[in-house]
């Protein structure tokens, strides 16, 4: 009778336990599904607003959409909060994503002959690509396009070629458009 | 050796430099040997990692300066220095030997291929007061560009390489588990309910005709030519059967209670004037005292015969 009632405790609590795990895994599939959809609507072209508690490939999904669309200043915070991350794939996927649509923008600029904006928007880029390939030095993709924009630089003969220091003429002519210093009155 | 083996197998082509700094002068005579392990010195492109692993032998009161290696950082525009581990394989036969890895990460992109070169390391090894140099030597290898310098393939010249899209988070080791739970959870609930005779598995439990009918045969095998044991033998045999029907009923049923029996189990009306004539022989053998004529009522075959179509009964198949 003893053993009859320690095997029917036994049996019971394998069956609450099992079904408080049922419980919360279908719990965790209900929101991995939820978040599937906004990644999906995300995907499709739809505009939705993140919040900062949300998984990261939600926040991923986001600064896709975002940097396909081009609104690259309000994909910054995101790219910061995947980059620094823990999921490596994800942080690789951003900053990469990222380095292509300054790139992109960058080409738009050049094609009407706009240089000036255009540096920086590579030099960003080469910085995001750089940081991907320090995280995944396999990552082709990255190397491929990072070879792209590390040739789009060296095409601007006064930028010296691909070095990141400037030369010191180059340092004096960063002042030259500051406004002179007031003189006084006549 | 097995070290050499070892980097062979890991890194496949592989180029070994190996510099041998002899105890030419004296401030170096504490430094025996700096072997540099270096990967093949061509065919790497932007963003590979190099590893060189260095052999540092020293005369055994020295130890590495762990002050004098290199930080991870950027070396210059092009080259990183990843990651620095050094490994102490402590002293044998007066010699203190290190493992010295650095990985570095190349950034360079050549237009053709191009030699570089990866600066020496300089480190200190000490004893006390002493400051001895030990010099990781500079190693040089070849890049190669990914791209032709004048695209001549199809599309666009700088076409980039496309975005990564958004991956969906992973759903099947959720459902997995889902499945292994809610199955688990229902192996438990069928335990359950058969340790507790719930379901079928208590009209499975409660089939006291079945018990009856296998339990008669073997109460009856008897010896011929002993009357008296045959006697009890039957008698328990009568009494086996009747508490089949005490349990079905679940109270004492008496001749007197066979209408209200059937009544409460219809099915069993089939089989009526057998277990009258049964009632009607346990009376002759418990009250009567008369076990031979009840028998005669009903012998110990037709008895068999009847707890057995009564189990039919019970069990829905007569």
């Amino acid at each position: 009778m003893r053993t009859r009632r320690l095997a029917l405790t036994a049996t019971f609590a394998l069956l609450v336990a099992s079904l408080a795990a049922a419980i919360w895994l279908g719990a965790r599939l209900f929101v991995v599904e939820r978040d599937n959809g906004l990644i999906a609507s995300l995907a499709a072209g739809h505009d939705l607003a993140i919040s900062a508690e949300d998984p990261p490939a939600l926040l991923f999904a986001r600064l896709h959409f975002l940097t396909t669309r081009d609104r690259l200043d309000e994909a910054q915070p995101l790219l910061n909060r995947l980059a620094a991350g823990e999921d490596k794939r994800l942080a690789v996927a951003a900053l990469y994503d990222m380095a292509n649509a300054r790139l992109r923008v960058a080409f738009s600029h050049l094609e009407s002959n706009r240089i000036d904006p255009a540096i920086p928007l590579v030099r960003l880029a080469k910085d995001n690509y750089r940081r991907a390939l320090v995280l995944d030095p396999g990552f082709w993709d990255g190397k491929y396009n990072l070879d792209i924009a590390m040739r789009l630089v060296r095409d601007f003969p006064q930028i010296d070629l691909e070095g990141e220091e400037l030369p010191p003429d180059a340092v004096k002519k960063l002042w030259t458009d500051l406004p002179g210093l007031p003189r006084g009155l006549p | 050796m097995g070290r050499l083996a070892r980097i062979l197998a890991t890194l496949g082509l592989l180029a070994t430099f190996v510099l041998l700094a002899l105890p030419t002068s004296p401030a170096l005579a504490q430094l025996r040997t700096v072997e540099l392990y270096a990967p093949r010195g061509f065919g790497h492109v932007i963003g590979d990692t190099l590893t060189l692993s260095a052999d540092i032998a020293l005369d055994a009161p020295f130890v590495l300066d762990p002050a004098s290696l290199p930080p991870p950082r950027a070396l210059n525009y092009w080259l990183d220095l990843h990651e620095v581990r050094l490994e102490d394989h402590g002293v044998s036969e007066g010699v203190h030997r290190y493992t010295l890895d650095l990985v570095y990460q190349t950034f360079y992109a050549p237009l053709e291929p191009r030699r570089l070169t990866i600066p020496a390391v300089a480190l200190f090894a000490i004893e006390g007061e002493r400051r001895v140099p030990v010099q990781v030597p500079a190693w040089s290898f070849l890049m190669s560009p990914l791209r032709e310098i004048v695209a001549t393939g199809p599309g666009p010249a700088m076409q980039l390489r496309p975005d990564i899209a958004p991956p969906l988070l992973p759903t099947a080791g959720l459902l997995r588990g889902l499945a292994l739970a809610l199955g688990v959870a229902l192996l438990a609930l069928l335990l359950l309910a058969w340790q507790m005779g719930w379901g079928p598995f208590g009209r499975r439990r409660a089939r006291p005709f079945a018990r009856a009918a296998r339990a008669i045969p073997l109460t009856l095998a008897t010896a011929p030519g002993d009357p008296i044991l045959a006697a009890s033998r039957y008698a328990h045999a009568l009494q086996a059967l009747h508490r089949a029907f005490d349990a079905t009923d679940g109270k004492g049923v008496f001749a007197e209670d066979l209408p209200g029996f059937f009544e409460r189990h219809a099915a069993f009306r089939a089989a009526e004037a057998e277990v009258r004539r049964l009632f009607a022989a346990s009376r002759r053998a418990f009250f009567g005292a008369d076990p031979a004529g009840a028998q005669r009522e009903l012998p110990p075959d037709e008895l068999v015969a009847l707890a057995r179509r009564l189990r039919a009964v019970e069990r829905g198949t007569a």
